[in-house]
């Protein structure tokens, strides 16, 4: 055996040829990292780039990879990527789990909420029949994303300083409410009503309108219609936040929808002043 | 020598037109819809005579149904132009509250619009109308040649039209007749987009895409301008960015839903879209050739 001497240490080395190229497509990642870790204790003793990729069998890119990974962010850094999807994040929803779906998603949900989170409607899923296989949560949130439901929080606190008239629309409507609702132990929202457009992705159902709601930290509760909503289904949504809250003051800042126009609305913020509406804008 | 763009020769032959028209005819009118044609067609007037005003009044023709915003916009321009407007409504329309919603479409067309512009062409004695009609909008419309001569009933016989070779037009008329005068016939709806945005010309804003309330009858989507829209129980208007790509009575034009909310982006939307901006129209729905039965009968 070939022994090659360098500083205080002798390590054996075999003959294999390096090539630029070393394919470790065939390695486990665990295998893969064991080597690039090994690569790296190499490159600590004082080997050159080549010396340890004809050591660890990888090819002179990967050792600089690794080496340069674990100076960046040490060891728990030299691992790969995990190869493949993450988990939940395929479309694993079958036909008729997706139907399921559609069902509960065109219905409000049984505990009183006002609409649809994705662990509520994986839950509901699950407990609908054995057969069905239970998508996770985070499947669920993916199928709403390609199916358009899936609408970002408006960020409100950025119009505090901009000086168009949402803005001082924000400043003077909605910034009041806010601090009353800190004050007395109320709850704040954001929800609208809009129109899905799933693009590429064929729809899996009618369910084109959607009411959503973001409450702390943008958690997303939605129900969907085939329809424009009608007043009764505003109402139905209004009704169930303040019963979740019992009662507690609730604002709201509501997008999508023309309540001028509707005197049940009208005439139902009068009968709860607890519950407080801020239309957004047009913009 | 420098060769002209189509959007200038096609300027050239609408301002030839107009000057053709005033030299031949004693009373000509220009219709004034408050629309983006009325507008493209107005501003060519405009050049067509500078830097004296054109020769002749502007007429519209009301139906008290139009966007709010259409009446700011014609009130406005009447102001800056410095040219008489004259506002005709059919006072049996008025009498008899003539509207789409009870009336329907057909009737309140027919009424307010055909009606009304037979009575105001008579009252004030115009014996040629320009108009904003383009071949492009519908398929009457398309065989229509640009000098559309009129019966003293105001009728139109499609089967009997003059030739008009090598951009010649044949104005002898007889007594009482008519013509119907289309300076904008061979234009495209992008070739005013693009003369629109080149000329900066003024237009209502309902063009741009904007969130505006609508609710959907009959899968078009209707503007609630007023509060004379009758809503069914329970319904609530929707916010939804629309624009409207033809502008007419608020009750019976369709808007699209679009992100189109500058001239270029419009622009670029007429380069991708596949249908007429007719579509929006729910008058041209009403039966099978319905635009050609109402030319006729005297439509515009």
């Amino acid at each position: 055996m070939h022994y090659q001497h360098y500083r205080t240490r002798l390590i054996p080395l075999n003959n294999h040829h390096v090539t630029a190229t070393m394919p470790t497509k065939h390695l486990s990642p665990e295998m893969l990292n064991e080597r690039r870790r090994q690569a790296v204790r190499l490159r600590l003793d004082g080997y050159t780039v080549a010396e340890t990729a004809r050591h660890a069998e990888l090819s002179a890119p990967t050792v600089s990879a690794a080496w340069k990974a674990f100076r960046e962010g040490g060891w728990g850094a030299i691992d790969v990527k995990p190869r493949g999807r993450r988990s939940g994040q395929g479309d694993v929803l079958g036909d008729v789990e997706r139907r399921t779906l559609c069902r509960f998603l065109a219905d409000w949900p049984d505990d009183g909420a006002p609409g649809w989170t994705s662990r509520a409607l994986a839950n509901a899923i699950q407990g609908c029949s054995r057969d069905l296989a239970s998508p996770s949560p985070r499947t669920i949130e993916h199928w709403l994303k390609a199916q358009d439901l899936k609408p970002e929080p408006l960020a409100l606190e950025a119009l505090a300083h901009q000086r168009s008239h949402i803005g001082r629309w924000y400043r003077q409507q909605v910034q009041p409410v806010l601090r009353q609702m800190q004050r007395t132990g109320g709850s704040a929202w954001q929800g609208g009503v809009r129109v899905a457009k799933p693009g590429a992705v064929p729809t899996a159902s009618r369910l084109r309108y959607q009411f959503y709601l973001h409450g702390k930290r943008g958690a997303l509760l939605t129900r969907c219609l085939p329809a424009s909503p009608r007043a009764d289904d505003y109402l139905m949504l209004f009704q169930r936040m303040l019963s979740q809250k019992h009662g507690a003051p609730i604002a709201l800042v509501f997008h999508g929808a023309f309540f001028e126009a509707s005197p049940e609305i009208r005439q139902w913020l009068v009968e709860h002043p607890a519950f407080h509406l801020i239309n957004v804008p047009s913009h | 020598m420098t060769s002209l763009t189509h959007l200038q020769k096609l300027e050239a032959e609408s301002i030839q037109i107009m000057r053709e028209v005033v030299t031949e005819t004693e009373n000509p009118v220009m219709l004034y819809s408050v629309g983006k044609d009325s507008a493209v067609m107005l501003h060519l007037a405009r050049k067509a005579f500078a830097p004296a005003p054109p020769p002749f009044p502007l007429l519209h023709v009301d139906t008290r149904w139009k966007f709010r915003a259409m009446y700011e916009f014609r009130d406005k321009m009447a102001k800056e132009m410095g040219m008489d407007l004259l506002v005709h409504i059919n006072p049996e329309g008025i009498e008899k509250d003539i509207n789409p919603f009870t009336h329907g479409s057909a009737i309140h067309t027919d009424v307010m619009k055909t009606e009304g512009l037979k009575q105001a062409l008579d009252k004030h004695g115009f014996d040629a109308a320009f108009g904003g009609a383009r071949r492009d909008e519908e398929k009457s419309r398309a065989k229509e040649r640009v000098f559309s001569f009129r019966t003293a009933q105001h009728r139109w016989d499609p089967k009997n039209q003059r030739p008009e070779l090598w951009r010649l037009y044949n104005t002898r008329k007889h007594k009482r007749e008519s013509i119907r005068v289309f300076p904008l016939s061979n234009w495209t709806e992008l070739d005013i987009w693009q003369y629109i945005y080149l000329q900066d010309i003024p237009i209502v804003p309902l063009y741009y895409a904007a969130e505006r309330p609508v609710v959907e009858r009959d899968g078009a989507l209707i503007m609630v301008d007023d509060e004379r829209m009758p809503l069914e129980p329970g319904e609530v208007p929707m916010m939804r960015k629309v624009r409207f790509r033809t502008l007419g009575c608020y009750p019976l034009t369709g808007a699209i839903e679009s992100e189109a909310d500058t001239l270029p982006a419009i622009i670029q939307e007429m380069l991708l879209t596949k249908t007429s901006e007719r579509q929006g129209r729910v008058i041209d729905h009403d039966s099978a050739a319905s635009m050609e039965k109402k030319k006729q009968e005297g439509y515009f």
